[in-house]
């Protein structure tokens, strides 16, 4: 009874310690992020309050602003890296890519909790959320349908993927046992799944042909928005792994520059290798629906400058890298790409889409600052947890310090 | 009357075959472009 009461005591204790705040409070990215998000919560609070007219320049012409076309249609292309990276090291056995897989699991897992989550915000009436899994109206003939069942259950597998860090930093031994031996299974539901809600989040377009400019509409676009994914998500991991290592040195242990290095090279082949499967698509669907009229005048500009500078110029660019073992130039292809995928969901969900339409929509101030809110707070939940959980640290050692120092007093 | 040109590239979608035969030649070149650097580092 008394070692039930000391154990809760020293849970309780634990978590105290974990909530202190560590490292400095006046850093530039604090100082720029925390206003923004207190004023983001604002914001929101008005748009729970009095409507998405009060906050948005949503209208009945365009229904979806930059909350559908950055934070879901773009962020979750941008949380790729996770199943792909899964899918490299746990079913092919790449184990060279097994430092950097947490922090990107970890990663994934949080842009679809926080990207996918800003759903709820675009939405009228927010409450019918819950919809899709009461079964009231269930709506299975709707493509958002399978993208909301999508997101819950690959949330929940990368949740599944991410549980041995967890019972790691607890000092749980047995559960780590049972979370390590479920691993396998969630990486393959969630690789099934992603493949499906990637392509899935294009599928939504498919019913908006008279509204997409011919460029940017195909058949094809499910396609289209899975293979970009990819490099969507490769690029994500070499660009976030490059600002860890830096914020997080002092987690990583000796020799953690060089193997980053080959892993960035090995991860720039992948990229190549989706991007030009990308590019070939592109050209097929060009020429097989006859867009040369199309490419004269702003819009055609505007394709090309897509097309050339931020898919073709990239991919050579990650060929050349990889060739060379040029880290640097891999890492300003990723940032292309980057831009690249950015410009393109875009295209397709917003600049493009009413593109002939006198109405045009442009995004409110208040659209762009609950944005970068939802950026923001996955950046300090991703801080927070790499703090303290060994996300970054050699995996292995079960408990943090603290956490480890108080089990072993019990004994 | 409108015919129909064999010959023509367009209509019988010569261009997308032509498209297929140079991505299957440059999808082997730039695996062997990557495999050469490869190759380098051991």
């Amino acid at each position: 009874m008394a070692r039930v009461a000391d154990e809760r005591q020293s849970l309780f204790s634990f978590f105290k310690d974990q909530l202190r705040p560590r490292g400095k409070l006046i850093t530039p990215f604090n100082v720029i992020s925390i206003p923004v998000i207190i004023a983001g919560v604002i914001i929101l609070f008005f748009r729970f309050t009095q409507g998405l007219g009060a906050t948005t320049n949503l209208s009945q012409q365009n229904p979806w602003g930059i909350w559908i076309g950055f934070d879901v249609v773009t962020g979750v292309a941008f949380a790729g890296g996770a199943y792909v990276l899964t899918f490299a090291v746990y079913v092919m056995r790449m184990d060279k890519f097994h430092p950097i897989i947490r922090a990107t699991v970890l990663n994934g897992f949080l842009a679809y909790v926080f990207y996918a989550g800003a759903l709820v915000f675009d939405l009228g009436r927010p409450w019918h959320v819950i919809n899709p899994v009461i079964g009231n109206a269930f709506g299975y003939n709707s493509v958002l349908f399978l993208v909301a069942w999508h997101f819950m259950l690959y949330m929940t597998a990368e949740f599944v993927e991410f549980s041995p860090v967890i019972t790691e930093w607890l000092g749980l031994k047995k559960a780590r046992r049972v979370a390590n031996s479920l691993t396998l299974a969630a990486v393959i539901l969630g690789i099934s799944l992603s493949t499906l809600h990637q392509s899935g989040l294009g599928a939504l377009f498919l019913m908006a042909k008279p509204k997409i400019h011919p460029l940017w509409y195909s058949e094809f676009i499910p396609i289209f928005f899975f293979v970009s994914s990819i490099f969507a998500g490769i690029s994500m991991v070499i660009f976030e792994s490059t600002i860890s290592h830096r914020v997080f040195k002092m987690q990583m242990g000796p020799g953690s520059h060089e193997r980053l290095n080959e892993i960035i090279i090995g991860l720039a082949r992948g990229a190549t290798i989706a991007m030009f499967v990308y590019y070939f698509f592109k050209a097929l669907i060009f020429i097989h629906d006859d867009q040369w009229a199309l490419i004269k005048g702003f819009w055609g500009a505007w394709y090309l400058t897509e097309v050339l500078g931020f898919v073709l110029v990239p991919m050579v660019l990650f060929a050349y890298g990889s060739r060379h073992k040029a880290v640097g130039i891999i890492k300003i292809a990723a940032v292309l790409t980057l831009i690249g995928v950015l410009l393109n969901r875009l295209n397709i969900s917003v600049i493009a889409f009413n593109w002939n339409v006198a109405d045009k929509y442009i995004p409110h101030w208040m659209e762009i600052v609950v944005t970068l809110t939802v950026v923001f707070s996955e950046i300090w939940i991703f801080r927070w947890i790499v703090n303290r959980m060994p996300v970054m640290r050699e995996p292995g050692a079960l408990g943090s310090p603290n956490r480890k120092r108080e089990l072993q007093s019990l004994n | 009357m409108e015919t129909y040109s064999y010959v023509n590239i367009f209509e019988t979608k010569g261009l997308e075959y032509i498209l297929l035969i140079c991505f299957m030649v440059m999808m082997v070149l730039l695996f062997r472009y990557m495999r050469a650097g490869m190759r380098d580092k051991s």
